[in-house]
């Protein structure tokens, strides 16, 4: 029975269901729920199509296949290590809207086409945005907000890009796409926006560093992997992604190099791995496409992980700012040695998740002949270790000593995060089961000496390029700033723009109000005095002017009765004792009225 | 007893019920004999009801004379859903009139409300029933004759007066009436409604055949309240016996409405009446105009009655409104408002009648936070209220949704949307009443004497409970109103 | 912090400085297997001898110094979209 209903209403049910436990139960029904999604997932299989005519349409509700399914395990696998891992928040929105946030991107995977697409995309996008305000902050408020007003946007375009698919397709149902009409390309820029292509990217790295310490690592999983699935559904093989790929690899890393709060480094290398799914999904081949998959997978993990550790970092010390940290190894030595096996799964060591996905993306660009491409994602390769693989836990536990001497993470989150660096290590240790469950048939081998060999290459000497700099005192100290981004444009030119222009039609409005009150007055005026309890048309009558009414009426109709007859003196004879008698009961009854 | 005696039983029993409960002298045995002669109407109107939608219309002749010569009763769809309206809402307000009328009305006065009462039920059920043009104005006079006298029962001094102003108003709509049947019976020799019909197929353009029409469209304009002939409706309907306002707005004006009908498409005919002549537009434009300004004149009532009077003028503009569309959405309109509305406003006004019970009358400073003492009360009026404005799920919706489909039906699109903006007016008017009983504190003058007691509440709910009732199951209602328009358009 | 002091072995500078020489020792040999592992070139050029040490040393300082210029442009007070 469970079989048959929709994926992920299961965690939506639950969800909302969780206010209304009693405390001691909600942790675990949080923690239950995704492992019955995942069940269920197993149970169905690929192949199962759950179909309802709603809106003059018949909406597919469920459509699973390998992507889909793919993407739906690692989702509920998330949602459980979440519940694990913030198994002592009990209270407040975040948790129900965290189990609402996963339902539903779990159901939007599972959408077969654009209209039940669309609106689980939008729950999914009003749920996170709660988790963001959960926060609780001012800052959170605001980036909540910009965050909303993206998200939402997303599925504006979505909605418009799907309507205008249909005129163009007659069929709703979500398959390849591709760029070549207008629908699609709205399409494209909904999903982009999602996925944080270059320049759409900034509501990922304002917003989720302000939300608490567990409530990142849940937004961390679904929003942009959702966008990376649609791409693949609907995009795989446009080249453009390639390109716009390749730049989403590098750049973040700049950023990431001087951004000072280590959350934010994180959301940047977010940003920078999303990039290496996106240029699989737009090669478009079967390697690149299994790459795109199983790094999607691979990286929700480890990106979990980090932010995981670097959430009990903010718990315990209470800041995840690089000035204020360092040297948390001698506090927190558990944590620090699972936040570095997230950073070396993130970084592509051996026998670490990263380096068997990663690679079929690397590979299948080159042997398509994309030298340069190769050469970026090499670059980010090394740029990632860099920042993430280095930076984050450096400066976090090593570093100077800040003297910050705090108790180790709580039980419930080395719990998590140790289950987490388990499944890391899993994946890079015994590649085959995640290749078992990729889309296409997979016909790769990472375990080479020459792959090996090459990647440690890499990685040592991208090291080495830190600790020389370092040491050389060339490498730019933690400082306390905000750096300019894309949302530069929105949260300050715009707002320049906007407050000019609000000046302004403030003036304009101070004009017209003046003369709007005076009109606005009168039309009220002179509405009251006609319909007010004293006005002509609502006063009691005199029954003389009531039956003058009466009178004036039959003439009417009478006139306009013979008004083709022209026989005026007919007329006038028939109307005529009516005037006189209204007239004189008129008379009479103003004279009545006066005494 | 046979189906064929059912017009004539309708109308007898009240018509007998009025001098049983004169010569009981007392106010219970008459109280009783009023509410079961109701009872007994609405039963005999139900069985009527069935009849004539399986079997086609039912004619009595009255004495055994044959139609057209004698008197002929004949009741069909359009009719008997009238009937049913009219004596349902009688037997709902019966019951209510023993604890409003005794506590209205001096205590020896009584038995001779409830004969008025049976009178006027009887007078109305006739109006409906008879297929005579004389014998309706008979029936009109009675139904009018007795309700000036109800409304002169009302405890205010201006009820006196109102009751005149209705008296002389309300002769001229009849002298009018009789003017027009007398026109109507020079050229065609006949009294019979159908036979008058077929005998003025051939001169129905001569000029005393449109004499008579006006001065029918007049004098049951008047009747009717149509705006500008509305300016006795308010004060009668303010001043009256809560009892009173209750029963004559929710059949009193719809009675009429249905006089208008029969004479236009019974008697007159479609092809005169709106083909020759512009009467379709000269309602339309006093519906409209009666719409917005009773409407906004509503929005400035101190009294919570009169609010609703103009509300119903306004009303009976909209089911004017579907009669001008003269088509089969317009006349399934009018007639599916007329009876929504006929249970709606029975059942405001049987609720401020609790509220007048308590507080004297229904003046915006006795409602000040009245939901706090009259709870049920207080939701009763929001729930009809909401119905007034035509939210959905609400039968006001249901006729709104007819008119709005008449006028697009027609092409005419700023009609439909008037309609709907119109509808904010009564939003608004009703908003007062949220404002001072569920918003503002406590009010001073305010009754705290608790809610009306069940006699009244229980048939106020009833009506409530069927305002929304009919907003889901409009199987009776449209499907009745449906075939009576198509009856009409034949 | 001064009990601290000297209890954990990062803690001395000499215990650093033994940390970076091994990792430089670890590099060289990766880049001395480049002799005897039959590297599999992906794009072609990169199955030349240290590539990947190369590559990922100069990216590495380049990226740094390419942020520390990016520093100059886009840095702001931590306050500054709060003003």
């Amino acid at each position: 029975m469970i079989a048959e209903l929709p994926a992920g209403l299961i965690l939506v049910a639950a969800g909302l269901a969780l206010p209304l436990l009693p405390r001691a139960a909600r942790s675990p029904v949080a923690a239950a729920a995704p492992l019955l999604a995942f069940a269920q997932l197993l149970w169905i299989g690929p192949g199962y199509v759950l179909e309802k005519d709603a809106f003059g349409f018949t909406l597919q509700l469920v459509r699973t296949d390998r992507l889909s399914l793919a993407f739906g395990y690692i989702f509920t696998i998330a949602a459980f290590l979440n519940a694990i891992y913030a198994w002592r928040v009990r209270e407040g929105i975040e948790p129900p809207a965290a189990l609402v946030y996963a339902g539903t991107a779990l159901a939007a995977v599972f959408a077969g086409d654009f209209l039940t697409l669309f609106i689980y995309w939008e729950l999914s996008a009003v749920a996170s945005a709660l988790i963001v305000w959960a926060g609780g902050s001012a800052r959170a408020y605001g980036a909540g907000m910009r965050y909303m007003a993206v998200q939402l946007g997303s599925g504006m375009l979505l909605a418009a890009g799907a309507a205008l698919r249909y005129a163009e397709a007659g069929s709703l149902a979500f398959e390849h796409v591709g760029l070549g009409s207008p629908g699609g390309a709205l399409l494209f820029l909904a999903f982009g926006i999602k996925c944080a292509f270059p320049l759409l990217h900034n509501w990922l790295q304002d917003a989720y560093p302000e939300a608490s310490a567990t409530g990142t690592v849940v937004l961390s999983a679904f929003t942009t992997k959702l966008s990376i699935y649609a791409l693949a559904r609907g995009f795989a093989g446009t080249e453009m992604l390639i390109w716009i790929g390749a730049a989403m690899t590098a750049f973040p890393i700049f950023y990431a190099v001087i951004e000072n709060d280590l959350r934010r480094v994180l959301a940047y290398s977010l940003n920078n791995q999303l990039g290496f799914m996106v240029v699989g999904i737009g090669l478009g081949t079967d390697m690149g496409l299994n790459g795109a998959v199983a790094h999607a997978f691979a990286h929700i993990l480890y990106k979990a992980l980090l932010f995981m550790s670097m959430g009990a970092v903010l718990l315990r010390a209470g800041t995840v700012k690089g000035t204020e940290l360092g040297g948390l190894y001698k506090s927190m030595p558990l944590t620090a040695g699972l936040c570095m096996v997230g950073a070396a799964s993130i970084s592509a060591f051996p026998l670490f998740s990263a380096f068997v996905s990663k690679s079929m993306v690397l590979v299948s660009a080159a042997e398509q002949g994309y030298t340069f491409i190769w050469l970026v994602l090499v670059f980010a390769s090394a740029g990632v270790f860099h920042h993430s693989g280095i930076k984050v836990p450096f400066f976090a536990f090593f570093a100077h000593d800040s003297g910050i001497r705090c108790k180790e993470a709580p039980a419930h989150m080395l719990v998590a995060m140790a289950l987490t660096a388990l499944l890391c290590v899993g994946i890079g240790v015994f590649p085959g089961a995640l290749y078992a469950i990729l889309p296409m048939p997979v016909d790769y081998v990472p375990y080479t000496a020459s792959h090996v060999l090459a990647q440690l290459q890499l990685l040592v000497f991208s090291g080495l390029a830190f600790s020389w700099l370092k040491r050389r005192g060339i490498y730019p100290p933690e400082m306390r700033s905000v750096n300019l981004d894309a949302d530069w444009f929105y949260r300050r030119l715009g707002l320049r723009m906007a407050r000019a222009l609000a000046a302004l039609l403030q003036r304009l409005f101070d004009a017209g109000r003046e003369a709007s009150r005076q009109l606005g007055e009168a039309g009220a005026a002179l509405l009251e005095r006609l319909h007010g309890s004293e006005g002509v048309l609502a006063r009691t009558w005199s029954t003389g002017g009531m039956a003058l009414w009466a009178a004036i009426l039959l003439a009417a109709y009478l006139l306009l009765y013979y008004a083709d007859k022209v026989d005026r003196g007919f007329i006038f004879l028939l109307i005529l004792p009516f005037l006189i008698g209204a007239l004189g009961l008129w008379a009479d009854s103003r004279r009545r009225d006066d005494d | 007893m046979s189906a064929e005696q059912l017009p004539a039983l309708v109308v007898v029993a009240p018509l007998v019920a009025a001098p049983v409960a004169l010569l009981a002298r007392r106010a219970l045995p008459a109280w009783m004999v009023a509410t079961a002669a109701c009872g007994f109407s609405f039963v005999a109107a139900l069985a009527l009801a069935v009849q004539v939608t399986s079997g086609g219309a039912v004619s009595y002749a009255l004495g055994s004379w044959p139609p057209p010569w004698g008197i002929e009763y004949r009741v069909d769809v359009l009719s008997a859903f009238v009937l049913v309206l009219v004596s349902g809402v009688a037997t709902v307000v019966a019951p209510f009139a023993w604890a409003s009328a005794s506590a209205e009305l001096e205590r020896e006065r009584l038995y001779l409300f409830y004969a008025l009462y049976c009178l006027c039920v009887a007078g109305l059920l006739g109006m409906t029933a008879t297929g005579d043009a004389f014998n309706l104005f008979v029936f009109m006079e009675i139904a009018s004759l007795s309700s000036y006298v109800l409304i002169a029962l009302g405890r205010d001094r201006r009820a006196l007066l109102s009751a005149y102003q209705y008296l002389v108003l309300g002769t001229i709509g009849a002298t009018f009436y009789v003017i027009g049947i007398g026109l109507l019976y020079l050229m065609t020799g006949t009294l019979n409604m159908a036979d008058m019909a077929a005998r003025l197929s051939d001169i129905s353009s001569t000029r005393p055949v449109l004499a008579a029409l006006a001065f029918i469209t007049v004098g049951v304009s008047l009747k009717l309240a149509l705006f500008p002939l509305h300016l006795w409706l308010p004060n009668a309907y303010t001043y009256a016996p809560s009892a009173v306002t209750a029963f004559l707005a929710a059949t009193g004006t719809k009675v009429s409405v249905y006089v208008l009908l029969r004479f236009y498409f019974g008697v007159f005919g479609t092809r005169i009446v709106l083909e020759e002549l512009p009467m379709s537009q000269i309602l339309l434009a006093l519906s409209v105009v009666a719409i917005v300004t009773a409407s906004l004149v509503a929005l400035w009532q101190a009294d919570l009655k009169r609010l609703l009077a103009y509300s119903s003028i306004a009303q009976i503009g909209y089911i004017t409104l579907g009669i001008s569309m003269a088509s089969r959405e317009g006349l399934t309109a009018a007639v599916v408002h007329l009876f929504n509305h006929g249970i709606t406003k029975g059942a405001l006004f049987l609720l401020v009648g609790g509220v007048a019970l308590r507080a004297g009358h229904a003046g915006f400073d006795r409602l000040q936070g009245l939901a706090r003492t009259m709870p049920l009360t207080s939701l009763g009026i929001v729930i009809a209220g909401l119905s007034l404005i035509g939210t959905p799920g609400t039968a006001g919706f249901v006729s709104k949704w007819y008119l709005v489909l008449g006028a697009i039906e027609a092409g005419r699109w700023w009609l439909a949307a008037f309609i709907v903006a119109t509808s904010l007016i009564a939003v608004a008017y009703i908003w007062r009443f949220v404002e001072a009983a569920y918003l503002a504190p406590l009010g001073g003058a305010t009754p705290r004497a608790g809610e009306a007691p069940a006699a009244m509440l229980v048939p106020a709910w009833i009506l409530v409970a069927a305002s929304v009732w009919f907003g889901f199951d409009t199987s009776y209602s449209v499907q009745g109103a449906a075939r009576a328009a198509a009856l009409l358009l034949q | 912090m001064s009990q601290d002091e000297g209890r954990y072995w990062l803690d001395r500078p000499e215990n650093v400085a033994k940390l970076y020489r091994g990792l430089w020792i670890v590099g060289v040999l990766l880049v001395l297997a480049d002799l005897v592992v039959h590297r599999h070139a992906e794009a072609g050029f990169d199955g030349g001898f240290g590539f990947y040490g190369v590559y990922g040393f100069v990216a590495c300082v380049a990226l740094v110094l390419a942020a520390k210029l990016l520093r100059r442009a886009v840095m702001r007070p931590e306050d500054y979209y709060d003003r």
